[in-house]
């Protein structure tokens, strides 16, 4: 294949960015006349394999391993590597999640490839594929060249491609074997568990309900929550409330808070001063809520609502509890 | 680590800018010609050197060719030397050149300078001296046995904004000096406490002040001469507002434009940020602007008082230097080169001082006396009534100046001195809605105040208590919103003091984090209730090359 | 217990740049620089272990011009031992393999027992170097550390799951990790530090001489992401802003 696929395991399901990174495998393989694979390792491969043969991919490969049936850097490092040097694929794609940044630099030493992480574009140039990153904080933007042409590593940022492009298609599975010598895992893990934590990392949420000034008073927070909650999404704001004490630092965007790049950012009441749009301007799609019709944030919104958001926040709720049920 | 640093030192100079580092070259020199040894230690509460300092600048080089007989001219960190120079009249359309730029206004032989660039320079030299220069400590407290005082406190590390400490809290370190040298620069805190202490501005004229306001703006590459230099007066300001505008080609294409502005104005309606973007609009300003960049915003306040504003300086251990003893020539715009006069002269002092062992105030009054003996006083002693003919306005003040000029420095060419009050006194109780009606604010070339603070790149630890104290909080809200309209959320160029709904009525948010450390609120709340201190060592704008 | 922590130096955070002239690297000239923020909280960690042990060095290392001098005193101020500084000038080496392989090569001699490195920096972005340098130098690596403790020859490491998890797992020494910001408090540089700091080893070499690979890859330019908005505009009634603002999430953005 010309662009091998890896896939994460997320509780026996693949995990949606590596959806995602199939939805661009298929989109980049389309332009470029590229055929592609996909590999499924770990504890689940098998039911990985099985999902992931329901799409319009050349090849599935199966790989189970007892060294791999607890996540471990040295191990999957160690076993990606070895397929990639026998397939021998152009590009090998990922989506780029905490695991990915954990062991891919690896396999990139191993196999003295480069790895470009966290792309979030791509353009075609002399039929092949050029990958695009962000680089100071999210500011600006470079094409990476690469010294000579394969294979490289790439790893896509969270809704680069979205899943709901993937094309199906009926492929059947083949399974592989690397070798890994104990010797070489010295990791032993211990259980996942999950803590409350003292702050969210904005940075790796999907959804986020914003709030500005325009929020008027602490007790109207509750409004955006509930919201939040109906979609689950995370709660953000700008620097003023924080300032307030309406709500606690961890939740501030902008240049003295996070940086934030998600698929949806629900601006309610923000009006969009510099130092809160540098944090927030990579995010996918930019719905804004605002009475002002000259705020600033107009101007980076996808989708733009000039109304008053103690009126239509609570409706929006309503109707998305809806359509949820 | 909770337990309080204690550093013994000779001399503590509080403040590395010109002043000190200067002062701090020159004492050590003195002390390996004697034979002395000596710490010496420069105190610095921004997190590098240069990162707090702001001017226009042009420098005079006299007292750089004075501290380095050796070098060059070529060998001094200036952007270019003055090539061009030029006066103008401005009317919000036009640009009227005066007919010829008086002498004493002749910025011939001088040259543009970033302070930023100057001080950096400067500190490298001074820690080659074998200065220890501690940078990210603010003296808080001056230490006193007695009536002398014997050293310096810094601020606390790690306190939270409800006054608890935190996880890495540190206490701050006394540092103890046989001399202590406040170049803290304008409005320092610890002169401010020393000047109110020890009286020290009896029978002075209370100091006047004004405040900078500039934007750097990087141009495309050939079009700025390095070594332009244009000084206005009339729009924005107009005849009743002391101040004009600076116009300076600097080096890697940029332009310097900035306005000085009274800190003595009678309307409290004035916004100093507003002017300059007011200033913007003029058409030939605009010309020469719109096709660049803005890549910077700063502002500082700068003692504009004069001769009869300097305190007495020097008390038992420490003495007052540069633009914190008010050091400056307000006809010439220049205050650098006597900064650093000001901080030679004192290593003088200190060095005999420390051969003798006494410190007390008749020994460092030697200082005094060599001031008033050096060219600091036959600059200053001309100009020295320059800026009280502006009570008059414009008009007046030019006329003042011009008799000036022709009687060695007399008040209307025939006082010896003419008394002023402070300039917040000056504000009157007149609410001017709308002065700014006309100023839109487009975000690429006129800026508001909340842009211009995000490139001022200044930051603060978010959580500590707010370091602008406010005796009276009641006062905001009431009788200052009726007699003044909160003139605070108007002279601050940082936009640190906002009025917000609360309720039914209004109360004061203090965004403290936006602070540029100019000291506009200090100098001018007309209640004299804002006490400006010193926030966590570290905090504050990161200014390169201002 | 002998840790190298690897610091760079990076723009401010508070700091508005422009791209440079050439588009090739960004406008350096009026910029104030810093330490990487999580780089501060790799080289806290370092040095609480080395109080913990009780014996050992902090040595640091950095790559980069005349500049980031400032960001390994202020290391040697908190309480390192000694640097190695690592001299680049501009263009930069843009690949973190190349880049890991020289830091690896200036390293591979000295036996650290652990590599601390920030999560990533803020100017590139990769967040490779620290587990590429573990992988040349067969060291165990782990990132998004964001809690250590030292055992006998062993580290176990708290690392940060997505969503809210977290998962231990002891690995062997020696070990790279990539910390995370948050997980301690850095600490302030005393009077005292600065003053010794003077008199601490910053040992210089030149990126030229020990790189000895390609870049891999490297930056081609760049620029402002542009954001080629085409605003909606969603008026109406506030039931018609509803319907349509229900009808974009769901099957526009597709938030699900």
């Amino acid at each position: 294949m010309d662009i091998l696929v890896v896939l994460e395991d997320k509780s026996g399901n693949i995990h949606r960015m590596s959806q995602e990174a199939i939805a661009g495998a298929q989109q980049i393989g389309g332009e470029c006349g590229l055929s592609i694979g996909v590999l499924a390792l770990g504890e689940n491969a098998p039911a990985l394999a099985e999902q992931a043969s329901q799409y319009a991919v050349e090849e599935i490969l199966s790989l189970e391993n007892k060294y791999l049936f607890n996540y471990t850097a040295d191990g999957f490092a160690a076993a990606v590597a070895q397929v990639v040097s026998s397939e021998k694929p152009k590009y090998v794609f990922f989506g780029h999640t905490y695991q990915i940044r954990d062991y891919v630099p690896r396999v990139s030493a191993k196999l003295k490839r480069p790895f470009l992480n966290d792309i979030v574009s791509y353009s075609v140039q002399g039929g092949k594929p050029v990958f695009s990153k962000q680089a100071f904080n999210a500011k600006l933007v470079t094409a990476l060249q690469l010294i000579d042409d394969s294979p490289c590593i790439v790893s896509f940022q969270s809704a680069a491609f979205s899943s709901d492009t993937i094309q199906s298609g009926l492929v059947s599975v083949r399974s592989v074997t690397v070798n890994i010598d104990a010797g070489s895992i010295k990791t032993v893990p211990e259980d996942p568990f999950q803590e409350t934590a003292g702050g969210v990392d904005l940075s790796s949420a999907d959804l986020i309900v914003s709030i500005g000034r325009g929020i008027s008073k602490e007790e109207n927070i509750s409004i955006a929550q509930e919201l939040a909650k109906a979609m689950g999404a995370e709660i953000a704001s700008s620097r003023p409330v924080v300032d307030s004490g309406w709500l606690p630092p961890h939740h501030q965007v902008g240049s003295s808070g996070q940086t934030v790049a998600p698929k949806l950012y629900l601006a309610l009441g923000i009006s969009g001063a510099i130092q809160h749009v540098v944090g927030m301007k990579g995010s996918k799609n930019i719905v804004v809520i605002n009475k002002d019709p000259d705020a600033p944030l107009f101007e980076i919104a996808d989708y733009g609502v000039v109304g008053d958001l103690l009126e239509i926040v609570p409706k929006l709720t309503e109707a998305i509890q809806g359509f949820k049920n | 680590m909770s337990e309080r640093e204690v550093l013994d030192m000779d001399v503590l100079f509080v403040g590395a800018g010109p002043a000190s580092l200067a002062g701090a070259i020159h004492l050590k020199r003195l002390l390996r010609e004697s034979g002395q040894e000596a710490n010496v230690a420069v105190l610095e509460k921004a997190s590098e050197v240069g990162a707090h300092s702001l001017s226009g600048a042009i420098v005079d080089p006299r007292a750089l060719r004075e501290l380095f007989p050796n070098y060059n001219d070529a060998d001094f960190p200036f952007e270019a030397e003055v090539t061009e120079e030029h006066l103008y009249y401005l009317t919000a359309t036009k640009k009227i050149p005066f007919p010829f730029v008086p002498p004493p206004m002749s910025h011939h032989n001088c040259f543009v300078t970033s302070l930023g660039k100057l001080t950096r320079w400067l500190g490298g030299i001074c820690e080659d001296e074998g200065v220890d220069i501690f940078c990210g400590f603010a003296g808080t407290e001056l230490l006193y046995d007695g009536d002398q005082v014997i050293g310096v406190r810094t601020g606390d590390r790690g306190i939270d904004k409800n006054g608890e400490k935190k996880t890495q809290f540190e206490p701050g370190a006394d540092i103890h000096a046989k001399v202590v040298i406040l170049g803290e620069g304008t409005r320092g805190s610890l002169t401010k406490k020393l000047i109110n202490r020890h009286e020290l501005m009896q029978e002075r004229n209370p100091q006047v002040w004004a405040v900078g306001v500039k934007e750097l703006w990087r141009m495309p590459a050939g079009t700025v001469p390095p070594g332009y230099v244009t000084h206005t007066m009339g729009f924005p300001l107009g005849h009743d507002i002391f101040g004009g505008a600076f116009l300076y080609g600097m080096q890697n294409d940029i332009w310097d434009l900035g306005l000085v502005v009274g800190l003595d104005y009678k309307n409290p309606a004035v916004d100093s940020h507003h002017e300059l973007q007011r200033l913007k609009n003029h058409p030939w300003i605009r010309s020469l602007l719109s096709a660049g960049q803005m890549i910077a915003y700063g502002a500082k306040s700068l003692p504009e008082g004069g001769w009869y504003s300097i305190p007495r300086l020097a008390v038992n251990g420490a003495l007052l230097i540069g633009d914190s003893a008010g050091f400056m020539n307000g006809q010439r715009l220049k205050g650098i080169h006597l900064a650093m006069k000001s901080g030679m002269l004192a290593a003088e002092t200190t060095a005999d001082a420390l051969s003798t062992g006494n410190f007390t105030a008749t020994q460092l009054a030697d200082y005094e006396s060599r001031v008033e003996s050096s060219w600091i006083r036959d600059e200053l002693w001309k100009v020295r009534n320059f800026h009280q003919g502006f009570d008059r306005g414009l008009l007046g003040g030019l006329a003042n100046a011009g008799m000036g000029l022709l009687t060695g420095g007399r008040g209307w060419g025939f006082k010896n001195r003419l008394f002023s009050e402070a300039g917040h006194k000056k504000m009157k109780k007149i609410v001017e809605k709308n002065r700014y009606k006309d100023l839109q604010f487009d975000g690429t070339y006129l800026f508001d105040k909340v842009t211009d603070v995000y490139y001022s790149a200044t930051a603060h630890e978010e959580n500590q208590v707010p370091h602008l104290h406010i005796n009276d909080q009641n006062v905001c809200t009431t009788k200052c919103a009726e007699e003044y309209g909160n003139p605070c959320v108007k002279f601050c160029p940082a936009d640190v003091y906002e009025m917000v709904p609360d309720g039914d009525g209004q109360r004061l948010q203090i965004n403290f984090s936006n602070c540029v450390h100019c000291k506009t609120c200090d100098i001018m709340d007309p209640y004299q209730i804002i006490d400006w201190v010193p926030p966590e060592g570290g905090d504050g704008p990161v200014w390169v090359n201002l | 217990m002998n840790i190298c922590v690897l610091v760079k130096q990076v723009p401010g955070s508070e700091a508005h740049f422009s791209v440079s002239a050439d588009g090739l690297w960004i406008q350096e000239t009026e910029l104030p620089f810093e330490m990487n923020e999580s780089d501060n909280y790799a080289l806290e960690e370092a040095l609480q272990i080395r109080e913990q042990k009780g014996t050992g060095e902090v040595v640091v290392v950095s790559l980069g011009p005349d500049r980031c001098k400032k960001a390994i005193r202020e290391a040697l101020a908190k309480g390192a031992d000694r640097a190695i500084h690592i001299k680049e000038d501009a263009p930069y080496n843009t690949d973190p393999y190349a880049i890991a392989s020289a830091l690896a090569n200036t390293i591979k001699d000295e036996g650290f027992n652990l590599v601390l490195s920030g999560l990533q920096s803020d100017d590139l972005g990769f967040g490779q170097t620290g587990v590429i340098l573990g992988e040349l130098l067969g060291m165990t690596t782990a990132t998004l550390v964001v809690g250590t403790e030292v055992q006998d020859g062993k580290i176990r490491v708290k690392r940060e799951l997505e969503a809210g998890w977290f998962q231990w797992q002891t690995m062997d020494l020696p070990a790279s990790l990539a910390i995370q910001s948050g997980l301690n408090t850095p600490r302030y540089p005393t009077l005292k530090g600065i003053m010794t700091a003077k008199k601490k080893e910053i040992k210089e070499l030149s990126f030229a001489d020990i790189c000895a690979v390609d870049e891999l890859q490297s930056f081609n330019g760049l620029s402002v992401q542009h954001a080629e908005k085409q605003t909606e505009m969603i008026a109406g009634s506030v039931d018609q802003i509803v319907a349509r603002l229900v009808d974009v999430l769901k099957n526009e953005i597709r938030i699900n």
